[in-house]
């Protein structure tokens, strides 16, 4: 079995409706590929870290996608997603195997598996950048 | 050369990498907060040398880096 994550950034000046339409049409043509859409999130407008068509805003959209035997339309979604205006950026991972890789690692760490987690890193020390004040002789 | 100065004592942190410290097997690149951590003022990748993180885990973090570039989560450089 594979794992995918499909993330694109669609014009912000694409109304919500044709967003929804747009992720519509990408999902069935993941599904007639032979893949299922396991996770669906419209992350909504976000802004860019940098300008990109000189637009400093755009939507987010994120998809999920397992497929069983291997097989996906994902190069063609990716080739229509290339000729489309609307969309600004995309971005397809295959998450399976480095998402295996992560939990064989973990029965061997030591200690109580958990603590911390993603994202909660906002509390911890700031890296130590400063190194040593030279000291003359 | 008789005078003898109070040696200064460096306490220095030792280095740990967070991502064995905290046990973060899968780095994501839609994780902003944590990646914005290895990104200094310029936007650059902390280097291993400074920020202690191990090579297993510098790895996959400079790949979730470019990724979240890519998809303007976080800048490529800033001026």
């Amino acid at each position: 079995m594979r794992t995918y994550e499909l993330i694109f950034i669609v014009d912000p000046r694409v109304s919500d409706e044709d967003v929804v339409t747009l992720i519509q049409e990408y999902k069935q043509m993941i599904s007639a590929g032979g893949s299922e859409i396991s996770t669906e999130e419209n992350w909504g407008r976000r802004k860019l870290a940098y300008p990109i068509e000189k637009l400093t805003e755009g939507k987010y959209v994120f998809l999920g996608i397992t497929s069983q035997n291997g097989k996906t339309s994902l190069p063609e979604v990716e080739h229509r997603m290339r000729q489309n205006d609307k969309i600004l950026r995309y971005l397809t991972v295959r998450t399976d195997e480095d998402l295996k890789r992560a939990a064989r690692r973990k029965p061997s760490g030591r200690g109580p598996a958990g603590t911390g987690g993603a994202g909660t890193g906002v509390m911890d020390e700031p890296v130590d950048d400063d190194l040593d004040t030279g000291d003359e002789v | 050369m008789t005078m003898t100065r109070p040696r200064k004592v460096f306490f220095r942190r030792r280095k740990v990498c967070k991502f064995c410290a905290d046990k973060i097997d899968y780095i994501d690149y839609k994780d902003v907060k944590l990646l914005q951590q290895f990104i200094p003022e310029r936007s650059k990748i902390l280097p291993r040398r400074i920020s202690g993180t191990c090579a297993t885990h510098q790895r996959p973090l400079q790949q979730a880096i470019k990724r979240a570039r890519h998809l303007a989560l976080i800048p490529f450089t800033t001026d």
